[in-house]
């Protein structure tokens, strides 16, 4: 009973834990022309106004970088599960040479430090014209989320027994519609994951495009919401309306396939 | 024929009237703060009008980040035709080689219609004009409770303490005397002078283990600590909303900061920072400018010409006199100085008092050392880890040699050549032992295998697109001499930078820290992450509620995350402090500005926003373990840890191993924290880990190659690691 007791106590201890920063940032947001500094533990006080939403909505661009933001991450998550899927299971099905160079390579790939990848990315990128443009942050953005998602991937078809795959193949199935068909739906939970994994990489990524997006009609959320962090003036009430909307939409997501998240996500043995 | 003839016609038409059309966009970044950039778009609009061939596109940047992008942009062959920013930029890009003189696009005369101040000279060439004047220092003061403002720093002091008092009675300072951004040298800066010293001399030597430097910051101790007359911390926009909120009776500030207080419907007024008392000297703010520089790029006569006609028009006296009317700023022009919107604005006409005490703003490269040696050393005496003599002759040292680092231009070696000869072997034995892998390789894509390389082929072209150049970009430049001086002519010189940062004492410093932040970090996650998902699965009712209440954090998108727990962690307004005093009645802890507490405070941010993703692959490895053995183990009585240990945890190894070996790996090199929880590595250069420290040597120190050298010592660090985990995770595995 004690245990139980402990445990109980433990849970909450976490969910205040875990809860109350984005609380805050409700409190911050709900206050008025200086917000941020204030000395009260309260998230609702009388003075509290939704005037930072609403001059979010019609003062600021917000909606269109809502717009671009979606758009890239719309894209971003497609071609990620398109390419994920197709090569974890090649990597995990096939014996090929390489096979195992190419599973640490991928490891290896997050492994460097991103910082310095920066110059080199805009290098590449205003050599094929990309700059200004929102094909650069597709490119980018699915191959670096790329790696994790075909680990994991490969990780889930190691679950699927080699059975199944055969008697469609006895059948007289072709590979291309054994995976289609048979694979490809019994794989659903990673794919969510996929795609989460995607979104999630472009949806809140500010270096690269900070760096590929110049012209502010194309400004993503992120790049959006630090304008509102001028150097020596910081708007803090609308930055913290802006972060709470950014943060909605992931956790719709969140919570949407919450069911998928335990059975999908798993990141598999080591050993290739 | 006729139809192909009519049509490459209209075809030609076309494109020509398109050509006709297409306007031309010239680029402007800059960092101009929220209520400067409104007035800009409407100068922009009214140009547009004026030249309907000309659209311009005005990009806002923060400082720090539109140096740093503008250099890779430059560096690119591209970026912006303009950019936009205080005058000491140009040491530094000039330097590069990234902006072009205007000495042979404007004449003396044009020049001399500018106040001196706003078109500074870098090597007797001139690389800016100036928009307006000013961006210095001075004495705020609240007018609803200060009359005259103190003249000198005895005054200051004695009106200070009596506005610093303790309203309710609770122990707790209400209102200060006085308030400012001082853990900032740029705030401590006029003070310098008045003590003794010029922080330069020569133009670009540092000159700081002098009596200025040891006396300025003795004196803000003694506010701090002697006088109590300002708060125990206090970075820019707390000394700001303290003001603002009426709870500061002054404040040090710059005349950027004026549309701010005016907005707020404040009563201040300005004067000089009051006169030293025990020197009889006037601090000295530093004057400068803001302006507009020329992209190196811009070559193009055409484009050249349009880019001027927009610097001529932004610098004009209607574009000045614009800024001047709506924001307040002096305008450049000496026409524009009696126009009455200058002379009837009283804060203008203090303000030019003001500036004449002031001291030109260094535009050399050199200062940038100077701030950061001044900053790392001075945040060490406010941890009061360091008395001020020993501060002001540590920053003296560590200004000139990293004056010395930016400025070498390391000459090739020995080494070079091994490497090259190395290099070349290298790739003739991988082509000659890969020549049958490689025509395997091809042949597969027509054998039975081919099936297999299509459905590989997209995922892996795009991550070694992306990630190969990069990489071998990287190895080039960590063997080069890329750094300041050699911006656009690098080159190879050898492992010179390999050899600098293993033999430096900070790298290993550095390493055992990074390690101490990684493993402290996954050791919460995991412990956690476990903790709440047996907890979850074997206690709570409603798991997918909980479930959904401990992902929050996960799906915060980082940048927030950090900047939300570094406002959590506030001394005076952070709800961590109100929490500690309120309920546990402790007294408040200066989180941020002790190396430790700031570096646990880097932690618990990134402990809170990793745990999820480990409770989330815990649930899942914990539903894969058969009920039938607890009920076994029920039979056998064992108690609820010795299940734990002797079922869950050796079933939910072989999940979480892969799973904390990428965590290690995206904890070792996770710079968003440590950057945005400590604002680049504050109190004092003090917590950094590894890949924040490269950061840093690249984007502020202009050390390119050594950064690149120490990021392939990280990336071969974590590549060995994970190899010899691996190794011994495969052994066990085959032994069991």
């Amino acid at each position: 009973m004690i245990k139980k007791l402990l445990a109980w106590l433990g849970a909450l201890l976490f969910a205040i834990f875990s809860i109350y920063p984005m609380l805050y940032v409700l409190g911050v947001s709900l206050r008025g022309d200086n917000a941020f500094q204030s000395q009260t533990l309260e998230i609702i006080t009388s003075t509290s106004t939704v005037k930072n939403f609403i001059s979010l909505f019609t003062q600021t661009d917000f909606l269109m970088w809502m717009r671009n933001s979606l758009l890239v991450a719309t894209v971003t998550t497609f071609l990620g599960v398109a390419f994920a899927s197709t090569s974890a299971y090649a990597l995990s099905r096939f014996q090929f040479r390489g096979r195992n160079m190419m599973l640490f390579s991928l490891l290896a790939t997050q492994m460097f430090p991103p910082t310095m990848l920066i110059l080199p990315f805009y290098i590449i990128l205003s050599k094929l014209h990309l700059i200004d443009s929102f094909f650069g942050l597709f490119l980018i953005y699915s191959s670096t989320a790329l790696p994790f998602c075909v680990w994991q991937m490969k990780a889930y078809y190691d679950t699927i027994p080699k059975e199944l795959e055969e008697a469609a193949v006895l059948d007289g199935c072709s590979r291309w519609l054994t995976f289609y068909k048979i694979i490809l739906p019994v794989s659903a939970p990673a794919l969510v994951i996929t795609a989460l994994f995607s979104f999630m990489a472009s949806w809140s990524e500010y270096v690269i495009a900070a760096v590929v997006l110049q012209d502010p009609q194309m400004y993503t959320l992120p790049l959006g919401l630090r304008s509102f962090q001028a150097s020596l003036a910081t708007q803090w009430g609308l930055y913290a309306a802006g972060a709470l909307i950014v943060s909605i939409p992931v956790l719709v997501l969140f919570i949407s396939i919450s069911r998928y998240l335990v059975s999908g996500l798993t990141i598999g043995s080591v050993k290739g | 024929m006729t139809f192909l003839r009519l049509w490459i016609l209209w075809v030609l038409t076309l494109t020509t009237n398109i050509a006709h059309a297409e306007k031309m966009r010239i680029q402007i970044w800059h960092q101009m703060i929220y209520g400067h950039r409104q007035v800009l778009a409407e100068a922009i609009q009214n140009f547009e009008k004026e030249n309907p061939d000309i659209t311009i596109q005005a990009t806002y940047r923060e400082t720090e980040e539109l140096r740093s992008s503008y250099q890779a942009a430059a560096m690119g062959g591209s970026g912006p035709e303009l950019v936009y920013g205080p005058s000491d930029q140009i040491g530094p890009f000039a330097t590069m080689g990234i902006i072009q003189p205007l000495d042979g696009i404007f004449d003396k005369e044009h020049f001399a219609k500018f106040d001196p101040l706003a078109t500074p000279l870098y090597q007797d060439k001139h690389y800016m004009l100036g928009a307006l004047v000013g961006n210095h220092l001075m004495l705020i003061y609240n007018k609803k409770l200060i009359a005259t403002p103190p003249k000198t720093t005895d005054e200051l002091i004695a009106i200070g303490k009596k506005f610093t008092v303790d309203l309710d009675g609770d122990g707790k300072i209400d209102r200060f005397g006085l308030v400012f951004n001082y853990t900032e040298p740029f705030f401590i800066a006029p003070f310098i002078p008045a003590f003794g010293d010029a922080i330069m001399k020569n133009n670009a030597q540092p000159n700081l283990d002098t009596e200025g430097v040891r006396g300025a910051f003795q004196f803000i101790l003694d506010l701090r600590d002697k006088y109590k007359i300002i708060p125990k911390e206090c970075d820019y926009e707390t000394a700001n909303a303290l003001f603002k909120q009426g709870k500061a009776a002054m404040l040090i500030n710059g005349d950027w900061s004026w549309g701010d207080y005016k907005e707020a419907k404040m009563d201040f007024g300005i004067a000089r920072i009051p006169m030293v008392s025990q020197t009889g000297r006037w601090p000295s703010p530093l004057v400068g400018t803001t302006g507009y520089s020329l992209n190196v790029n811009v070559k193009d006569p055409a484009r050249l010409a349009a880019t001027l006609k927009v610097l001529n028009y932004l610098t004009s006296e209607k574009t000045q006199l614009l800024f001047t009317e709506r924001v307040a700023v002096l305008p450049s022009l000496l026409s524009l100085r009696e126009n009455p919107a200058v002379k009837n604005n009283p804060l203008l006409q203090v303000s030019s008092d003001i500036m004449t005490v002031g001291t030109p703003m260094p535009v050399v490269p050199e200062i940038r050392a100077v701030w950061d040696s001044l900053r790392i050393q001075y945040q060490k005496i406010l941890a009061g880890s360091l008395t001020p003599d020993l501060a002001a002759k540590g920053a003296q040292v560590m200004a000139e040699a990293q004056i010395k680092n930016m400025n070498e231009i390391v000459q090739p070696d020995a080494s070079l050549w091994i490497i090259k000869i190395i290099v070349l072997l290298g790739t003739i034995w991988l082509l000659w032992a890969s020549r049958s892998g490689v025509m395997g390789f091809i042949k597969g894509f027509w054998g039975p295998q081919r099936f297999v390389y299509f459905m590989m082929l997209p995922a892996f072209v795009g991550i070694f697109a992306v990630i190969i150049y990069p990489f071998f970009y990287n190895i080039a430049i960590s063997l080069s001499n890329f750094s300041l001086r050699t911006f656009q002519d690098w080159s190879l010189v050898g492992i010179h930078h390999y050899v600098e940062a293993l033999t430096e004492p900070k790298f290993y410093s550095l390493f055992l820290k990074t390690l101490i932040w990684t493993i402290s970090n996954v050791f919460f996650h995991v412990t956690i992450g476990v903790f709440l998902a047996v907890v979850i699965n074997q206690v709570l009712p409603v798991k997918t509620f909980w479930r959904t209440l401990f992902i929050i954090p996960w799906a915060v998108p980082q940048y927030i995350t950090a900047l939300t727990w570094r406002g959590m962690f506030n001394q005076e307004y952070g709800p961590i402090n109100l929490f500690l005093q309120r309920f546990l009645h402790l007294s408040p802890v200066q989180w941020l500005s002790q190396p430790f507490t700031a570096f646990v405070a880097c932690i618990v941010t990134n402990v809170w926003l990793g745990f999820p993703f480990m409770m989330i692959v815990a649930l899942g490895g914990l539903q894969s373990i058969p009920q039938s053995l607890y009920e076994a183990a029920y039979l056998d009585k064992a108690n609820a840890w010795q299940r734990f240990r002797h079922i869950t945890l050796p079933l939910l190894m072989p999940v979480m191993v892969p799973a904390i070996l990428l965590g290690c790996i995206w904890t070792f090199n996770n710079l968003n924290i440590i950057w945005l929880v400590s604002n680049g590595g504050e109190p004092g250069d003090q917590t950094h880990i590894l890949v924040s420290y490269v950061y840093k040597a690249a984007f502020n120190l202009y050390r390119y190659g050594y950064a690149a050298a120490v990021s392939m010592l990280i990336f071969l660090i974590l590549i060995a690691w994970s190899l010899g985990s691996l190794r011994t995770q495969f052994k066990k595995e085959q032994k069991s």
